[in-house]
């Protein structure tokens, strides 16, 4: 019962707190370039300001496609914070992240189907990632359960430091961060137009930024799991981890998807193999 | 219980009989229609009695030993008749006459492993699957048939109808089929195997074209080689002394004996593993596309494919535990990651599901390797429901291609405008194939785990890396579907019933079957793992299925995506469109057409777009060779590593 | 219902987003406007974003002499947005057609074509201008929003 409380205010509190994250994120940003920047609470008045949009649809599959994108991502955190089975909750998202893809596919705009091409291919290479870091974990708590984790006298980040890299890699993608953002890359910076989001608009657009941000607090929830022991050394692994994200995103620059594909692959599969191997063998 | 082996393994021979002698339309739609019903009620009955033990005694006063043994020989024999005057093939009439040879030596020569006390034939819960498997999706394809062939053969400009034929091994199959699965004796189990692997060359080269021969004559040689590692095995276990009953083989202790025991074991998942197309062997199924499309839903994905895994899955006990099962696991897993990538460099939508079906069968032989009741369910989970859905899926492509004639992905772009029903059908089942809650996902969902749970590293990698690819593939081809203009008055499409019901009756199931599967897996695959491997791989827990490894929840999934879903039906339905607006084309769009451009001196440019289809990467041409040497050497390192525990 | 609307007319004042549009422009005023978005004059702080796709956009910043070659452009690009929408016309050559006002191509300002909300004049106008110009627009928006209740 108590698991279903917890779950439900994470559902209702993750778009503030995931809002929140991407209004600092931009603060940030800025600072690092020698900037103000807008107001923390800015994604708030991005999103209100596109719900107030009046309606463009180019298909009527966009919006059946952005509300499935958007009960998937809540159904996430909602599956995460209940504490359930980590591949089930990677499962449902791609409920959502293809039914994102098939929105975009289901217009006739060029760049909306490159971006869509370009989207499942950077889902191609940060799936297999994400399910090699929960076999990771499942291999040091014997389960799969996010509940499992909780129960562990180590930090899991002293046994897996190398998969918590392979996870940034697909942190780094899903935040849509350089050098991979080739789908669609956050705020105004521009790849194919908006890629895989040009075709949407309005009340359409604001739905799939809160989507967006379940993704994130789903995502930084993953990372949380490397620190379980305490809140303060989750917290600065949060911190540190977020910010780590925000540095390479301004100090990148976009790099090509073959490119991508091939670096994040050969990477990942060599740091996941040794981090694997090391735990089998010890 | 004799009826009903009788009504589901040898009526079809004899319909199909029937359907050669009486050749007009009107009893072939008969007889077709009335052996689908008999077999559905037949195998629903049967999974009603329960497992059961049966030896026949005698068909038509011969005993039936003789009578398969001797109409093995008959088929052999027609087999090297053909492959000597129609095909000139040497190769298959060298192997026709090695197992000739080897099937009188075993007869002959070699006497005793006949007279046991096993019974000829028994059912347990995963025969009885196979059987429902077999009836039900099989019926439902044959009935599609009889909708889709005239359509076909009015393509083909034919003057005289070739149905009665085709109806004929299409039928017949179905009754070696379930004989196959229903079988004891190993004997028998080859007969009909051998039956399969003819039925399966005659329809691959139906339309009888120079291409469809050749792809024919391919699939023939590679099932014939698996043939022949059959009679090796059984050979082999006679020599050692062995009887030749699946139920002594799955007695236990029966790997104690050591490579003497193992040897035969992976003779026959070689044969298994030819039967379903695994690397090295895949370019006999690509190959059998171009047969006519209820031939590649019925053999070549839901149920003859099947039977090579249901061999490698009813030996797993026998071979827990040792070194065979973890090779196994390795060789399915790679199967199932390097046939998930050619799937992603495939533009030809039945290659796509080509690919597709080889890296889910893939899949089974790794979970039979890795032979842990978790394991053992998720094989059996999916090869329930890919059988469904796969074939919903080439029926899906066999109708869209009649349509708009051409099986390439590019032209399926926008098929909802042209054919609406159909194109949701192909969305369901793409979605019963990939997302969760359906059976297909949930299978490799419990694939992935117990592999994380006995800790085969190089096997949880392929599965996790295919897994990828597989959405690649699934994702690009349901979006493609509806890439259409605003779809103002689409008209539903003219379908003859027998080609519309199967399709409904299909999606409906795979929606359905996977709704239901808690019920189906306390009533059906528990009890099959359970007798097999002795344990059980999940507990149900309120509908949900859970293990010390994790939880996979039914109907809390079903529910809250169902509300979403509601609510997206709704909005989208609210879609107004009077909001239309055409894509963004940097403001030179064309008046008249919202998706052209104004080009060059001032003519329109009309929209166009493709699939990234990755062939740098992941192309058939670049990557077949390399995959065929790796897992030839494999295989080869397999029976080397056997061999030397022999020595 | 009430207060959700006048969160998104809050919204609708702190996060105008800008299509920048040069209709055959010297170039002259799009390097100012490329101005605005360096750190030194910093439009983001007030949720102003240079965005490319008029799906997203709720101003539309126009540069240059509308010609018989591009006003179908400027249209299209128009009617692409979204409503509520504002233009902002930059510089001489978008609120008369400039020094070019007199050509044969030359249509002679940018509200021959679309509704224009704002005129900032100048050849190039100054940053600070434009800035002006956009907050001008904002606050028309506002009123007419307050004035629609």
């Amino acid at each position: 019962m108590g698991k279903l409380l917890l779950a439900i205010i994470a559902v209702i509190l993750a778009p503030i707190v995931g809002g929140l994250i991407a209004g600092v994120d931009r603060k940030i940003t800025a600072r690092l370039q020698s900037r103000f920047g807008p107001p923390i609470l800015q994604p708030f008045y991005d999103v209100l300001k596109l719900m107030g949009k009046s309606a463009m649809t180019v298909n009527p599959m966009q919006v059946l496609s952005v509300w499935i994108y958007l009960a998937s991502s809540m159904l996430c955190v909602f599956l995460f914070f209940m504490g359930s089975d980590l591949l089930l909750i990677f499962f449902v998202l791609t409920i959502g992240a293809v039914f994102f893809v098939m929105g975009a596919l289901s217009t006739q705009s060029p760049y909306a189907q490159v971006g869509a091409q370009r989207e499942l291919i950077t889902m191609l290479t940060y799936e297999p990632l994400i399910i090699l870091v929960f076999v990771s974990i499942a291999m040091v708590t014997g389960s799969f359960k996010v509940s499992e984790v909780f129960g562990q006298q180590k930090p899991l980040l002293y046994q897996l430091p190398l998969m918590f890299i392979v996870l940034g890699y697909a942190l780094t993608i899903k935040l849509r961060k350089s050098p991979f953002d080739i789908s669609a890359c956050h705020h105004a910076h521009q790849e194919l137009v908006r890629g895989v989001l040009t075709e949407y608009s309005g009340p359409q657009l604001a739905m799939i930024e809160i989507a967006h941000w379940y993704d994130v607090i789903f995502i930084l929830g993953l990372c949380a799991l490397f620190w379980t022991t305490s809140f303060t050394g989750m917290a600065i692994l949060l911190i540190l981890t977020y910010f780590a994200e925000l540095i390479i995103d301004n100090v990148t620059a976009r790099m090509t998807w073959k490119w991508m594909l091939q670096s994040v692959w050969g990477w990942g599969l060599a740091l996941s193999a040794l981090n694997l191997l090391w735990l089998y063998a010890g | 219980m004799d009826i009903l082996v009788f009504t589901t393994v040898v009526l079809p021979f004899l319909a199909a009989l029937a359907l050669v002698l009486l050749r007009d339309r009107g009893s072939r739609s008969l007889i077709v229609i009335g052996t689908a019903v008999v077999l559905i009620a037949s195998s629903l009955a049967m999974v009603g009695q329960g497992s059961f033990e049966y030896t026949p005694t005698s068909l038509l006063g011969i005993g039936a030993d003789s009578l398969i043994t001797l109409l093995d020989f008959v088929l052999l024999g027609i087999i090297l008749i053909i492959a000597l005057t129609k095909l000139k093939n040497f190769l298959i009439a060298g192997l026709t006459i090695i197992q000739v040879l080897g099937l009188a030596f075993l007869e002959f020569f070699q006497p005793g492993g006949h007279a046991t006390a096993a019974p000829a034939m028994f059912a347990d819960k995963l025969s009885l699957i196979m059987v429902l498997i077999i009836c039900i999706v099989g019926s439902l394809i044959c009935v599609y048939a009889l909708g889709y062939m005239p359509e076909h053969e009015d393509h083909l400009h034919l003057a005289k109808s070739r149905q009665p034929r085709f109806f004929l091994f299409m039928i017949m199959f179905l009754g070696a089929m379930n004989g196959l699965v229903l079988s004891n004796k190993l004997m028998w189990l080859y007969f009909f195997w051998e039956v399969t692997t003819f039925c399966s060359f005659m329809l691959i080269a139906h339309d009888d074209t120079e291409e469809a021969v050749k792809n024919a004559a391919r699939a023939l040689w590679m099932n014939m080689l698996g043939g022949v590692a059959f009679v090796l095995a059984l050979i082999f276990m006679q020599k050692s002394g062995m009887s030749l009953n699946l139920s002594d083989v799955l007695s236990p202790g029966f790997s104690a004996a050591g490579a003497v025991a193992l040897i035969p074991l992976f003779l026959l998942c070689f044969a298994g593993i030819t039967k379903s197309a695994q690397v090295p062997f895949q370019s006999w199924l690509c190959g059998a596309m171009v047969a006519p499309t209820p031939v590649s839903a019925l053999l070549h994905s839901s149920t003859m494919v099947k039977a090579g895994v249901y061999l490698v899955l009813r030996l797993s006990p026998a071979y827990a535990g040792t070194m065979l099962s973890g090779l196994l696991a390795m060789f399915g897993a790679f199967t199932f990651l390097t046939a998930s990538g050619l799937a992603v460099g495939q533009s030809n939508a039945k290659k796509v599901l080509a690919y597709s079906t080889i890296a889910n069968l893939g899949l089974i032989i790794a979970c039979a390797g890795i032979n842990t009741p978790a394991a053992i369910t998720a094989a059996i989970v999916i090869i329930i429901f890919h059988a469904v859905s796969k074939g919903l899926m080439f029926l899906c492509v066999g109708t869209a291609e009649q349509k708009i004639h051409s099986r390439n992905l590019e032209d399926m772009r926008g098929l909802y405008m042209v054919m609406p029903k159909t194109a949701i059908v192909t969305l369901i089942g793409v979605l019963t194939m990939l997302l969760p809650p359906f059976g297909v996902l949930m299978g490799k969902w419990m694939a992935i785990e117990s592999a994380a749970a006995v800790k085969y590293m190089p096997v949880t990698i392929m599965l996790a890396l295919g897994s990828g690819l597989t959405v690649m593939f699934w994702a690009r081809w349901a979006g493609i579907l509806f890439s259409t203009p605003y779809p103002k008055n689409v008209t539903p499409e003219v379908q003859p019933s027998t080609v519309r019901l199967p399709l409904v009756i299909l999606a409906w199931g795979a929606l359905l079957l996977s709704l239901c599967v808690p019920f189906l897996y306390s009533g059906l695959i528990e009890p099959a793992v359970m007798s097999s491997h002795k344990a059980a791989g999940y507990m149900l827990e309120s509908f949900n299925f859970v293990s010390p490894q994790g939880i996979f929840y039914i109907y809390p999934l079903w529910v809250l995506m169902g509300v979403g879903v509601f609510f997206a039906w709704r909005a989208a339905r609210k879609a107004d469109p009077a909001t239309y607006v055409g894509p963004y084309l940097c403001g030179i769009q064309a008046k008249e057409d919202a998706v052209a451009f104004r080009g060059p001196m001032g003519a329109n440019v009309g929209y166009q777009a493709g699939n990234f289809y990755l062939s740098w990467l992941f192309g058939e041409e670049r990557l077949s060779y390399p995959i065929n040497m790796v897992a030839t050497v494999l295989l080869a390192v397999m029976l080397g590593v056997l061999l030397g525990g022999m020595i | 219902m009430s207060l959700m609307n006048n969160w998104i007319n809050k919204g609708r004042l702190k996060s105008p987003w800008v299509m920048h549009f040069d209709c055959g422009s010297c170039n002259g005023c799009d390097i100012e406007v490329l101005a605005c978005l360096t750190p030194l004059y910093d439009i983001e702080r007030f949720g102003i974003l240079n965005i490319g796709d008029p799906k997203h956009a709720d101003v539309l910043l126009v540069t240059g002499t509308v010609n018989h070659r591009n006003k179908h452009v400027l249209k299209n690009l128009y009617d692409q947005m979204p409503g509520p929408k504002a233009v902002i016309a930059l510089g001489a050559c978008g609120l008369s057609g400039g020094v070019f006002r007199d050509c044969y191509n030359v249509l002679g300002g940018i509200d021959k074509v679309i509704p224009v909300d704002v005129y900032v004049p100048g050849c190039p106008p100054k940053p600070e201008a434009i800035i002006d110009g956009v907050v001008l627009a904002l606050e028309k928006v506002k009123a007419l929003l307050e004035a629609a209740g």
